[in-house]
């Protein structure tokens, strides 16, 4: 846990856009603003809701704050570090660093058991993570269903391993698009007791995209995406 | 599998992504067991036939036979074409000189036409190591294996021949192998018996094929050099072709084979292409937490390998028993399919059946690791 920021890189927040916009070309000459001059920045152990109606930018932001995609100007600056110039290696790198995700369709293979699955993004790193990722599951309550694979795993026990799965490399932010999307409400708001818990505990910055109003209850802040710009609330 | 998950962990996510759809991946790898079957069955059918018919021809590529040119007026050889010859073959092998006729053998149990042969040498020509036969022929007659059996004759007994009467000394054994000279039917008389003193051909039973190669063109230049005296035959050259044959057929059958393997490749190809395909959402996952592209590519690779590992072991084993069959079912002989160099077929067909996989893999591979995961995950 960081307790102690002594460092000044540790005193950067750990995910920040500044002054980001991403253009896309609508094909026929004209040219699509999904990010217009945002600066964000999220904080260890906050949770930060973003909302906005569809095609206002919010995807468009998470994929940027989760080096997936790179903005047509600006910077994004993980832990202080601004991540231009990165290669497609580093980049990926820094993603398992330092970055989780949990997908509305939660994206587990479905080979692979609960345990595996939480294991994945460690599976090509020298050690061994099954220690760290059966505690993981234990705390989401999934410790009696390591052995299951997702088709006998119910909507909200696939997010809970998602969950597990984003916080196995000990991130410093957890990125996740519309995590109760497809769970009812019931499910979602354990979901969402889940994330805000294990966050807590684990004092990982949260940045949820939603569409769902339950999302900004446990949200410590609320950002609303119109058109690509970032409204003042 | 946990255990070889975490040593391997490409290998484990192959495997497990094969046994999601095992029918198309039974089908993909079946392909492949196809591909090198036909390899090693016609490889290996090709490579035994070769050798068991230039065992059988081999003793052909040894003789050389000059006799009398067809267009000169000689209708033998004299003492110096003989001699000729004997310089030719000098240290290169044996040289026999022959004289030839047809004619009628009469003995107690019937009659039958024979090729007649005068030469003092006999075991040279027809002994074939065997002790039966003299070394010197100086009185008597020796019989070809069908000529005793025709007339019932046994080393003893007594044959007419043009009206000359000769007690058997021996019986030739039976020739296997194809010979230019017939022995089986032949009569061997010590040559004095004929009234010619010419001789119609002189046999040169060289060392080896090279060496046969080398007094027939040296017969060649001491007489035929002005005018065409002698025609010299040899088998070697027919040998040479046969060899050529053999080598051409193999080629042929082998790319026969070749392209049902690159069949194989495409449809590993279809297969990868429709994997990766359908699960691009996982991959796109698999690169969001950080799995690296290199990473990514191995995995499908290591998946579109093992068809063809599994396919190819299948395959050459299949290939082996089906070709060692088919020889202990026919007249091919057993030991020129267990040679220890054909070890190279079913070795190599299993070897290009993986490479053939391999490389059908690797263009759906590179594109989905290489798929920018945004697109992966958008789906």
């Amino acid at each position: 846990m960081r307790t102690v920021q002594t460092s000044p890189v540790e005193l950067a927040p750990p995910l920040r856009l500044v002054d980001v916009s991403k253009r896309y070309d609508s094909g026929a000459g004209g040219e699509v603003v999904a990010l217009s001059h945002v600066d964000f920045a999220v904080a260890y152990g906050e949770m930060v809701a973003v909302i906005g109606p569809s095609g206002s930018g919010k995807s468009t932001m998470l994929n940027i704050l989760g080096l997936l995609d790179e903005p047509t100007s600006g910077r994004v600056e993980l832990r202080g570090q601004p991540t231009v110039g990165l290669t497609e290696k580093q980049r990926t790198d820094a993603r398992r660093e330092s970055l989780g995700f949990v997908f509305q369709d939660f994206h587990l293979l479905p080979t692979l058991t609960a345990l595996e699955n939480v294991r994945l993004p460690t599976a090509f790193l020298p050690g061994d993570a099954t220690d760290r990722a059966r505690d993981l599951l234990e705390r989401v309550g999934l410790g009696d269903r390591l052995d299951h694979t997702p088709d006998e795993l119910s909507g909200g026990q696939k997010q809970r391993v998602a969950i597990a799965r984003a916080l196995v490399n000990e991130p410093d932010v957890l990125l996740a698009d519309e995590p109760t999307g497809n769970l009812d409400r019931e499910t979602g708001t354990s979901i969402l007791e889940e994330i805000r818990r294990i966050t807590d505990e684990e004092d990982v910055g949260v940045v949820a995209v939603t569409h769902d109003d339950l999302v900004t209850d446990y949200a410590d802040r609320t950002v609303e995406l119109v058109d690509g710009v970032i409204q003042d609330g | 599998m946990a255990e070889n998950g975490r040593r391997f962990p490409a290998l484990s996510l192959a495997t497990r992504n094969l046994s999601r759809q095992r029918l198309r991946a039974g089908l993909a790898a079946l392909g492949i067991v196809i591909g090198v079957f036909a390899v090693v069955t016609l490889g290996l059918l090709g490579n035994a036939l070769s050798v068991a018919a230039t065992e059988e021809l081999g003793g052909l590529g040894d003789q050389v036979i000059v006799s009398p040119a067809e267009g000169s007026d000689a209708e033998s050889l004299d003492a110096r074409d003989l001699a000729a010859v004997q310089r030719a073959a000098d240290g290169r092998g044996t040289v026999v000189p022959l004289k030839t006729t047809g004619g009628t053998v009469r003995a107690s149990g019937g009659r039958t036409v024979a090729q007649v042969y005068g030469t003092d040498s006999p075991q040279a020509l027809f002994g074939n190591g065997s002790g039966i036969v003299p070394a010197f022929h100086r009185q008597g007659a020796i019989v070809g294996a069908d000529v005793a059996e025709d007339l019932s004759l046994r080393p003893g007994s007594t044959i007419t021949v043009e009206g000359n009467e000769y007690r058997v000394v021996s019986v030739l054994p039976e020739v296997q192998s194809i010979s230019p000279l017939q022995p089986d039917s032949a009569v061997v008389l010590p040559p004095d018996e004929f009234a010619t003193s010419g001789y119609s051909q002189v046999v040169v039973r060289a060392d080896s094929a090279a060496d046969a190669r080398a007094v027939a063109d040296e017969v060649d230049r001491r007489l035929n050099a002005r005018q065409e005296r002698v025609s010299v035959f040899s088998l070697t050259s027919v040998l040479d072709r046969i060899a050529e044959f053999f080598d051409l057929l193999n080629g042929f059958l082998l790319a026969v084979a070749g392209v049902s393997l690159v069949v194989a490749g495409v449809s590993i190809f279809n297969v990868m292409l429709m994997t990766v395909s359908e699960r691009r959402g996982e991959i796109g996952v698999l690169r969001a937490v950080g799995i690296h592209r290199k990473q990514v590519l191995r995995t499908l690779l290591v998946e579109a390998t093992l068809l063809g590992v599994v396919g190819g072991a299948v395959g050459a084993v299949l290939g082996v028993v089906a070709v060692v069959v088919t020889a202990t079912q026919t007249e091919l002989p057993l030991w020129a399919v267990l040679l220890p160099g054909n070890a190279l077929v079913p070795l190599g067909a299993f070897a290009f059946g993986v490479l053939v996989a391999l490389v059908g893999g690797l263009y759906p591979a590179y594109r989905a690791a290489w798929e920018p995961p945004v697109e992966a995950l958008r789906g």
